[in-house]
């Protein structure tokens, strides 16, 4: 079977060899090719190629179109972008600076037109053209209770979500929901099968409950509606969601869940059960730290636990460049080891 | 009369509503109590409600640390220009966010909070190289670093605390400070802190603030 084909066997839980086997390497990329981040990601053909390059040297299952999360602010007009050599690059400049800004922002009527998505374009291109028959390609798009944060920094969207004017935030709110629905469109119609839905305000680390059931829902609601839940993956940038997972089965009919590492991996896969896709997610901030062994004996503690009934996928969170690579690939090697499916 | 005060006030706070903390507060004055009484009898037991819940109420949340930071700070200042003579500052603290790094949410909540708490908080904003952290602690004549970092190589590059850390070795200042941390990365890896040479971290804004002042106690009494 193909790693596509293994994906698919999870979620619908059709018989398969072994679990999907996910690592996502996103600021590697330059490294792997040699390159400064500011020459790297400024054409699809490298980023392509790092990803192709990264997932032949380490052997996992999925590539990404990614490029940074703050690619999403430069389809909306920001200018600016802080790089770094050794992390992710930054939003620099904020397209929000006021409140009034919330009525000059403009959603494209067609993204896809967008200077900025030239080159995300490219990327797909070469990457569905490469492996998207056989391999799982992930594109990242932000919900819009979180979208703002990249527009106006995150204490600002908090200021306004809690005791700003309703009509601004609303306003803001709407537009961000627009750009989703163009965003996944696109995503989808340019080759990208899973697609991550990264809902902060989904999990109530963010918000309380009460915030979760009158704001947060009706919102991804409107987000997932028009396009559909297919291949979405539920995602609150890391932060744990255990106690919404079945209100969001019931309500937004998700079935793939990229469970935090601080949340109980158990605990989720008692609730998602055969009903949807249990993401295990390894702290890849301590693999830092850990040894070789220890990586190995973590990946073997969450295979156990979430391979019982089998719907289960072996994920990272996005890897720190500090991870040394004999862990990355200590991960990965136990990960085919226990996640193989021993059958009569 | 004054239980009932404390009562509507934390309630207000817990609901993160801003509006009837301040009707609270403005009522409290309209009744005659002092403003005073208002910051040390109310606002500073409310933040430190507020710490207490965070560590047992699995549903406690970044918007309730956001507003409580912000009501606490909010309300402290509107009551400072009320009181008859200048409280007693606990002690200073400068802050900023790593160098390379540009998210301030957390930043923010701990500068709320220390203010409610008599804290005279230097803000030094966002991507501070480790060298001016230093500098500003040396010329505000400052107990404590606070160093945020919401991302991995921020939080362990040579231009965070690790680089305050070295720093202050070099001038040999080190025991006239203590380096506090906060942000995501030491969230997943509880020992981290240790890693990059801080004294301490917390897991929360509003709890970062406590353990802060705590620190400050300790650098006045050594």
């Amino acid at each position: 079977m193909t790693p596509l084909e293994i994906l698919v066997a999870a979620v619908t839980g059709a018989p398969a060899p072994r679990i999907p086997i996910f690592c996502n390497l996103l600021d590697h990329g330059p490294r792997e090719l040699g390159m400064a981040q500011q020459q790297y990601y400024a054409n699809g053909e490298y980023v392509a190629a790092g990803q192709l390059k990264m997932r032949e040297r380490y052997g996992h299952d999925n590539v990404w179109s990614l490029f940074y999360v703050g690619k999403e602010a430069e389809l909306l007009g920001c200018n600016e972008i802080l790089y770094a050599e050794d992390g992710p690059p930054n939003v620099a400049d904020f397209v929000i600076k006021s409140y009034d800004d919330v009525a000059r922002l403009e959603v494209p009527d067609d993204i896809t037109a967008h200077p900025a998505w030239t080159e995300t374009a490219r990327c797909l291109k070469i990457l569905k053209d490469e492996v998207g028959a056989t391999h799982p390609i992930c594109a990242y798009l932000t919900a819009s209770t979180t979208l703002p944060a990249l527009l106006m920094g995150m204490d600002k969207w908090m200021e306004l979500l809690l005791t700003g004017p309703a009509d601004v935030r609303d306003e803001l709110l709407k537009k961000c929901s627009e750009f989703y629905q163009k965003e996944v469109a696109a995503y989808r119609a340019a080759g990208a099968n899973v697609l991550v839905y990264s809902t902060p305000f989904g999990s109530t680390s963010f918000v309380g409950m009460k915030r979760f059931k009158d704001f947060s829902m009706p919102w991804m609601q409107l987000d997932l509606t028009p396009g559909g839940v297919g291949s979405i993956v539920y995602y609150c940038g890391m932060a744990p969601f255990n106690n919404v997972i079945q209100q969001v089965m019931d309500e937004l009919k998700i079935g793939v869940y990229y469970i935090s590492p601080l949340a109980d991996l158990a605990e989720a896969k008692a609730i998602i059960g055969a009903k949807g896709l249990t993401c295990g997610v390894i702290d890849d901030i301590k693999m830092i730290g850990w040894t070789p062994e220890q990586t190995r004996a973590e990946v073997k503690r969450m295979c156990e636990i979430g391979m019982v009934d089998e719907h289960f996928l072996f994920g990272t969170g996005v890897m720190p460049l500090g991870v040394p690579e004999a862990n990355i690939h200590a991960m990965i090697a136990a990960a085919f080891e226990y996640g193989t499916y021993k059958r009569d | 009369m004054l239980d009932s005060i404390i009562k509507a006030y934390n309630e207000a706070v817990f609901e993160t509503d801003k509006e009837a903390a301040f009707d609270v507060v403005n009522a409290a004055l309209a009744s005659g109590m002092r403003a005073e009484d208002i910051v040390f009898k109310i606002v500073i037991p409310a933040v430190e409600e507020m710490m207490s819940n965070i560590t047992r109420d699995p549903d406690a949340n970044l918007a309730q640390h956001f507003m409580t930071a912000q009501i606490a700070s909010e309300v402290t200042e509107k009551m400072l220009e009320k009181f008859e003579h200048p409280p007693e500052i606990i002690g200073r603290v400068v802050i900023g966010t790593a160098h390379g790094d540009l998210h301030s949410l957390g930043k923010r909540i701990v500068m709320g909070c220390l203010k409610a708490l008599m804290v005279e908080v230097i803000d030094l904003g966002v991507n501070v190289p480790a060298a001016r952290f230093v500098d500003e602690a040396v010329a505000n004549a400052a107990q404590v670093i606070a160093v945020s970092a919401m991302m991995v190589h921020t939080a362990t590059g040579e231009n965070g605390a690790r680089g305050v850390r070295q720093i202050l070795r070099e001038r040999g200042i080190e025991k006239q400070f203590r380096i506090v941390v906060g942000g995501a990365p030491y969230r997943f890896d509880n020992e981290l802190y240790k890693t990059v040479g801080a004294d301490g971290w917390a897991p929360d804004g509003v709890n970062a603030s406590r353990m802060i002042v705590d620190l400050i106690k300790e650098v006045k009494a050594s």
